[in-house]
């Protein structure tokens, strides 16, 4: 399955790298994670809960980052395995300078999904993953903002990211088939657009 | 028609069925209703790769948690683990067939092959239990490319689903009559089309399952089983365990249909269950849930026809030739039963002179194919009756008339098909009588009238409305043979075992209707028992629409032959001669004098004296245990009508009409033959436009449950399905009967592909696939739009 999408942050590429070197902002973009380890200079492991309509449960995912240009671009190998099914694939993904203080995030990869999630999530996979994606790249983005304001007025972040359970809301609300603004109508998948997320977290957490 | 049924009074008669007060009051024993003490109960992982080396399976954690007696692997089974059985070998009598069989196997040991292949299994105090160990269990697997697309399997450099072939070609068969090359030459016209047909589930409403228990005290087992075939199955798990056939009792009770896949034996599950119940001497319980359903039990169709007719200007079918590829799924231990009924059905109902059949049978990394409802007839079906349709076209004829000009004409029966079908025999058709078919199905659906004057109307009012009209052919009652045992008990009640099960066919009754009218009983006073080894123990099961004809045809042997005991008992007993006597009202009686009878159970104490001497080579009782076997199998026949309507906005097809003309020799009992065509249209319907398993490039299944997985629902249906039975009874069998439980689903996929042509004439398409959707119509449309533009 082909995936690619586009999402803009209001920040420069500089400051967009610098919050994808965040692992704390990143996971906490995508609630349900619940580990990341490095276990090489380009490879991670970390733990998910997911949930797709009915079928849900943990999964394990391992992460490779290569082909680093920063702040431009980057490629992630990612894999994922659970008792709902598993997860494997590729990425890319690449930041534009827009030149007007915006940042444009291009991301593209191929994914295959397997075992249950495949089988009887299946209708339920381009929604959620839509609203997965939409919700952990406007956290992020507000994530970065609240590191703009605290940074332009001298004091500590303030930003609280979005519960589980509002996460889990703002799903739902999707699934009953809210609409969604047309930059976000990518094909995306889930646990792709998880795993790549949390992708980030990790190869982050190793610049830290 | 036998004698005593010409004068009976139950065959033929719409008795209401037996079984239904127990069904309708829950007191109908079905497999998971079996809850033994201290029961335990499994549950399967299954491979989430359609083509995966498993390296290795760390069952470790599983086994530490709480409530689990025990998890077993293949490797756990040690000298157990053996592949299953070659249920149908292929026919011999085909030459230079190839055929590679690769036969299921009980646990993954070396490569799942496709998604839902069994890893390991766990045997737990509950199923939750059990369910949750499975996620315990750590499978090292090493996933490979898949093997999904037919065409694309057969390339030289396509990944192997068995690395000791050469290739993923699993058959070849090649069959001919006449010359097909020489015909075409002769030919005014001649139509090349490909076909597409793809694959569809069963659907049964109850799922699989399987209780096992051990009593190690009378070294008995005793296997509940939603089975087609409980004799083979008990054969099977006794040969496996190493057991005598006597020592194991397989129970087939009540089942919530069949369709197919249930006749399938020694199945993963089929053989773990007794043999863990064995091992850890406690009852076993596995019951299939519904996605394991969709991912562990057989499904069917899945081919690809290159096919071509050459017919003369005036509608003649010089000849047909059919080359075609047939997906067998990860393995084919039911051997070529569907691509060789496939075969002889593209044959159908026409005097076809020549005809070039050849196809491959191909391995894929998706589920095993074997008979669904059908069994690779309504493929065969599909494509002769979209190639008249197109002859007819191109001819400018009507397409009534091209098949009434083509059909095999009452007086060549018995018809010579030549080629082999799948009961390993020339397909000979026994009999028929097509026309009157034809004309009462066109009679029915107002064939002129609605072309004439309906359908100009409609169109006039904007309306898509078109008719589908396709004839059909079924080879039923196939062999080897039923046995069945007629008993007359003393309290003059009569009893019949079979060894044929039941899931949901209406046995109950239409044997005891056979039954009632040989020995003049009560239809309520006959108990059938079916599906269960105790009770009979020869035979092979219920599939290929042969309840009626083969173990009805052995009851009926059995029946009569108590009847000429009885009669020969009573004339002693009466003083009468035995023409002179006749049985009726549970009585035998001398004809004109009423009052000088015995009641049956009378009979029945007499014939079983507890003193005395009985005379030499006797045997005690009013009972007879008799088995029936056709040479060949007996052909049905019949025309299916309908008239829809399709919205062009969103192509949703609305069957407005169905009418089916149905010939299936003597009718047992019409109400249960509506029945059995009703479920049959149903499936039909399903296979048109609702039902289609979708498999990704990787070999997953993409639609794995009713939400997505759609079956016609009770508002898809027509509002009325109007049936008219016409009888042509085989000369194969006393009785005359032929099978019916398929025939509704053949013909229903070419009739609605040929309406909804119809309907959408003014877009000039063509539909050459099945099942369709809103959607694939949709871009059916827009292509033809394209083409035009």
């Amino acid at each position: 399955m082909e995936l690619q999408g586009e999402f803009v942050f209001d920040g420069s590429r500089e400051e967009v790298w610098e919050l994808v070197r965040d692992p704390e902002v990143l996971s906490s973009a995508l609630p349900g994670t619940q580990s990341l380890n490095q276990v090489s200079e380009s490879e991670y492991e970390g733990q998910m809960t997911m949930r797709v309509g009915p079928v849900s449960g943990v999964f394990a995912g391992k992460v490779v980052v290569s082909d680093e240009v920063p702040p431009e671009s980057y490629t992630l190998a990612v894999e994922g395995r659970g008792a709902p099914g598993f997860a494997k694939g590729t990425g890319h993904v690449q930041l534009v300078d827009q030149g007007d203080g915006t940042t444009l995030m291009k991301y593209e990869g191929d994914v295959q999904i397997g075992g249950k999630l495949a089988s009887v999530g299946q209708r339920m996979l381009e929604t959620v993953s839509k609203s997965m994606t939409r919700q952990g790249l406007e956290t992020l983005n507000q994530a970065l903002q609240a590191r703009k304001t605290a940074e332009a007025e001298g004091r500590e972040v303030e930003y609280t990211p979005p519960s589980e359970t509002e996460f889990a809301m703002s799903v739902a609300r999707d699934l009953a088939g809210e609409v969604f603004s047309p930059q976000h109508r990518t094909v995306w998948v889930v646990v792709a657009v998880a795993i790549v997320s949390v992708a980030i977290g990790f190869w982050l957490g190793r610049r830290k | 028609m036998t004698d005593a049924q010409k004068t009976g009074k139950y065959v033929g008669q719409r008795v209401t069925r037996n079984e239904d007060p127990r069904l309708l009051t829950g007191q109908a024993l079905f497999v998971d209703d079996v809850d033994l003490p201290d029961m335990l109960h499994a549950a399967f992982l299954r491979s989430d790769y359609a083509h995966a080396r498993v390296r290795s399976i760390d069952v470790s954690a599983a086994r530490t948690r709480p409530g689990v007696v025990a998890v077993y692997t293949a490797e756990d089974m040690g000298d157990f683990w053996r592949p299953g059985p070659l249920i149908v070998p292929p026919p011999s009598k085909v030459e230079g067939i190839v055929f590679h069989a690769r036969t299921q196997i009980p646990m993954v040991k070396d490569k799942a092959r496709h998604i839902g292949d069994p890893l390991a299994v766990v045997i737990a105090e509950s199923r939750y239990i059990a369910e949750d160990a499975l996620e315990d269990i750590i499978v090292d697997y090493e996933p490979l490319e898949a093997v999904v697309d037919l065409e694309k399997a057969l390339e030289p450099d396509a990944p192997l689903v068995y690395d000791d072939l050469d290739s993923n070609l699993a058959a070849h068969v090649i069959q001919e009559k006449g010359n097909y090359e020489a015909a075409r030459e002769q030919a005014d016209v001649v139509i090349k089309r490909r076909i597409v047909i793809d694959r569809g589930a069963a659907a049964a409403l109850e799922n699989r399952g399987v209780v096992a228990a051990w009593d190690a005290k009378s070294q008995q087992l005793t296997v509940w089983d939603t089975t087609q075939a409980p004799i083979p199955i008990r054969n099977g798990i006794a040969a496996m365990l190493g057991l005598s056939e006597h020592q194991v009792r397989v129970i087939a009770p009540f089942i919530g249909g069949g369709f197919g896949p249930k006749i399938m034996m020694d199945q993963p599950e089929e053989v773990l269950v007794p043999w863990a119940a064995v091992k850890l001497n406690r009852p076993v319980k596995w019951i299939e849930d519904r996605r394991e359903n969709f991912i562990g039990t057989t499904q069917e169709r899945g081919q690809i026809h290159d096919a071509e007719i050459a017919v003369t200007r005036d509608g003649r079918i010089l000849g047909l030739r059919d080359v075609f590829l047939h997906d067998t799924g990860a393995y084919d231990p039911y051997g070529l039963t569907v691509p060789l009924n496939t075969q002889s059905h593209a044959l159908s109902a026409y005097d076809v002179p020549n005809y070039y059949t050849e196809f491959r049978v191909v391995f894929t990394n998706k589920m095993i194919v074997t008979p669904v409802r059908g069994a690779g007839r309504p493929q065969g079906i599909f494509v002769m009756e979209r190639m008249l349709d197109l002859a007819a076209k191109e001819l400018g004829m009507d397409r009534t008339e091209i098949r009434r000009r083509n059909y095999i004409p009452p007086d060549a029966f018995p018809y010579r098909h030549v080629v082999i079908d799948q009961a390993f025999a020339e397909l000979i058709f026994d009999s028929g009588d097509y026309e009157p078919a034809l004309d009462k199905a066109m009679t029915m659906i107002g064939y002129h009238h609605f072309l004439k004057e309906e359908q100009p109307r409609l169109r006039a009012e904007g309306r898509h409305v078109g008719l589908g009209i396709v004839s059909f052919v079924e080879t039923t009652g196939v062999g080897p043979y039923e046995g069945a045992r007629v008993t007359v008990e003393s309290s003059g009640k009569v009893s019949v075992v079979t060894g044929v099960g039941t899931q949901g066919q209406g046995h109950f009754t239409s044997f005891a209707q056979v039954v009632a009218d040989q020995l003049g009983v009560d239809v309520r006073d006959v108990r059938v028992v079916t599906g269960d080894t105790a009770q009979f123990h020869w035979g092979t099961g219920t599939f290929a629409s042969r309840g009626a004809v083969v173990a009805g045809n052995a009851v009926n042997c059995a029946a009569s032959n108590v009847r000429t005991k009885v009669l020969k008992l009573a004339s002693k007993v009466l003083n009468a001669p035995e023409e002179e006597l006749e049985l009726a009202d549970g009585q035998v009686r001398v004809a004109d004098i009423p009052e000088q009878a015995i009641s049956l159970g009378e009979l029945a104490v007499l014939a079983n004296p507890l003193r005395g001497a009985v005379e030499p080579g006797t045997e005690p009782g009013l009972e007879s245990t008799d088995y029936f076997g056709p040479k060949t199998c007996a052909t049905a026949f019949g025309v299916v009508a309908m008239v829809v309507e399709v919205d062009p906005e969103t192509m949703l097809v609305e069957i407005q009409r169905l009418v089916i003309a149905h010939d299936c020799g003597t009718v047992l009992n019409p109400m249960i033959v509506d029945g059995q065509i009703h479920g049959g249209l149903s499936l039909g319907i399903g296979n048109s436009f609702y039902e289609q398993l979708v498999y990704d490039e990787n070999g997953q299944l993409l639609n794995a449950s009713f939400m997505d997985y759609l079956l016609p629902r009770s508002t898809d249906m027509p509002p009325l399905i109007e049936i008219g039975h016409l009888e042509t009874p085989s000369p194969l069998n006393p009785m005359g009967s032929k099978g019916v439980g398929e025939a509704g689903a053949l013909p229903v996929p070419a009739a609605f592909a040929q309406a909804v042509e119809d309907a959408l004439a003014d877009y000039g398409i063509e539909i050459l696939e099945t099942p369709l959707s809103p959607n694939r119509l949709f871009e059916i449309v827009q292509a033809a739009r394209g083409a035009d533009e």
